[in-house]
C-alpha cells in the first residue's frame, strides 16, 4: 500500500533543506544556498514555507553589518522528514517487489 | 537546484547526498585553531625567556596573559571569515569540540591566575591540560596524529620538573609546538587534499 508523500517536502529545494538541516543543529542562510547552489531569493521563499509549516525555526542576527538568518530543524519536522522517508520506502518496497 | 516534484529513487538520492555534504568534518581547515593558539604561544614563550634572560626580571610573566587575548583576537577573525565565506553550520561535534575547549580554557585561565598567588607547577598543569583536551579532541574526530599529539602533551607535563629557571619556559613552548602546530598543519593539509 502506498503512503501519501507530504507534498511540502516532496519538492526538490524544500527537500533538499530539509536534509541538511536534519543532519546538523543548525545552519545559515549562506551555508543552504553553497549546498544546494539554489538561488537566495528562491530558498528565502522555501525557507519561509518551511517555517510556516513549523518545520523549520528561522533566527534573524547579524555579522557585522550583514544580517545573518540561521535555521534549525523542529521536532515536527523531524516527524515530518520521518514519515517522508518512510511513505518513500513504501514506494520503493513495493515496486522492488 | 529548484523547486520541481521528483520521483522517489531521485528523492532518496537527493536526502542522501545532502546529509553526505553536510557532514563537514573538522579536517576541512580546522586545523586552524590548533595554529592560532600553537604559534601564539610558542611566540609568547619565546618572549618571555627572552625578556626574562635579558632582563632578569620576572615581571615579564604577564606575558602570558597576552595568550587569550591574541588568541581570541585570531579565533574570532577566522570563525567570521569562515562564516563569510562558506556560511555557519553547527553540528554536534563542533558543539562538542567548542565546549571541550572551553572548559579546559577557562580551568587554563584559573590556574594561570592562581600561580601569581600560590606556587605551583604552572607550566606542567597547563600542558596536562592541553594535552587532555588536544587529545579528547582527536578521539571525537577519530584523527591519529591530533591524538598521538594530545598524548605526548601529556606525557611531557613532567618535562619541566626535569629542567631548571627559565629552560622550563623554553621547553613548554617547543612541546606546544609539537602538540598544537603539528597537528594543526596535518590536519589542513589532509583537508585541502580531500578538495583537490
Amino acid at each position: 500500500m502506498f503512503k501519501e508523500l507530504n507534498p511540502l517536502l516532496h519538492s526538490e529545494l524544500r527537500l533538499g533543506i530539509m536534509s541538511i538541516l536534519i543532519s546538523v543543529e543548525e545552519a545559515d542562510f549562506v551555508y543552504i544556498r553553497e549546498k544546494t547552489g539554489a538561488t537566495a531569493g528562491n530558498i528565502s521563499v522555501q525557507i519561509d514555507k518551511l517555517s510556516e509549516a513549523g518545520y523549520i525555526e528561522v533566527s534573524k542576527g547579524f555579522l557585522g553589518k550583514r544580517t545573518r538568518t540561521v535555521c534549525k530543524i523542529t521536532e515536527k519536522g523531524v516527524t515530518a522528514f520521518e514519515e517522508y522517508v518512510e511513505a518513500l520506502k513504501s514506494y520503493l518496497d513495493i515496486k522492488s517487489k | 537546484m529548484e523547486e520541481k516534484n521528483l520521483n522517489e529513487k531521485a528523492s532518496l538520492e537527493l536526502i542522501s547526498q545532502m546529509i553526505t555534504n553536510s557532514r563537514r568534518k573538522l579536517e576541512d581547515g580546522n586545523g586552524i585553531p590548533f595554529l592560532i593558539w600553537g604559534y601564539t604561544t610558542f611566540c609568547i614563550s619565546l618572549a618571555v625567556f627572552f625578556f626574562i634572560n635579558a632582563t632578569g626580571d620576572y615581571h615579564y610573566h604577564i606575558l602570558w596573559f597576552l595568550i587569550p587575548v591574541i588568541g581570541s583576537i585570531g579565533m574570532f577573525i577566522s570563525k567570521r571569515s569562515k562564516v563569510k565565506h562558506s556560511g555557519h553550520v553547527m553540528n554536534f561535534i563542533e558543539r562538542v569540540i567548542g565546549n571541550i575547549w572551553m572548559v579546559i580554557g577557562i580551568a587554563g585561565f584559573i590556574v594561570s591566575v592562581g600561580a601569581f598567588f600560590v606556587r605551583i607547577p604552572i607550566l606542567s598543569i597547563v600542558l596536562l591540560l592541553m594535552g587532555i583536551g588536544t587529545a579528547l579532541t582527536g578521539l571525537t574526530i577519530k584523527f591519529k596524529p591530533v591524538i598521538i599529539s594530545g598524548f605526548i602533551g601529556m606525557a611531557s607535563c613532567v618535562v619541566p620538573f626535569a629542567l631548571k629557571g627559565n629552560e622550563q619556559i623554553l621547553a613548554f613552548g617547543i612541546i606546544y609546538l609539537i602538540m598544537m602546530v603539528v597537528p594543526g598543519h596535518i590536519l589542513n593539509y589532509k583537508g585541502r587534499k580531500k578538495h583537490v
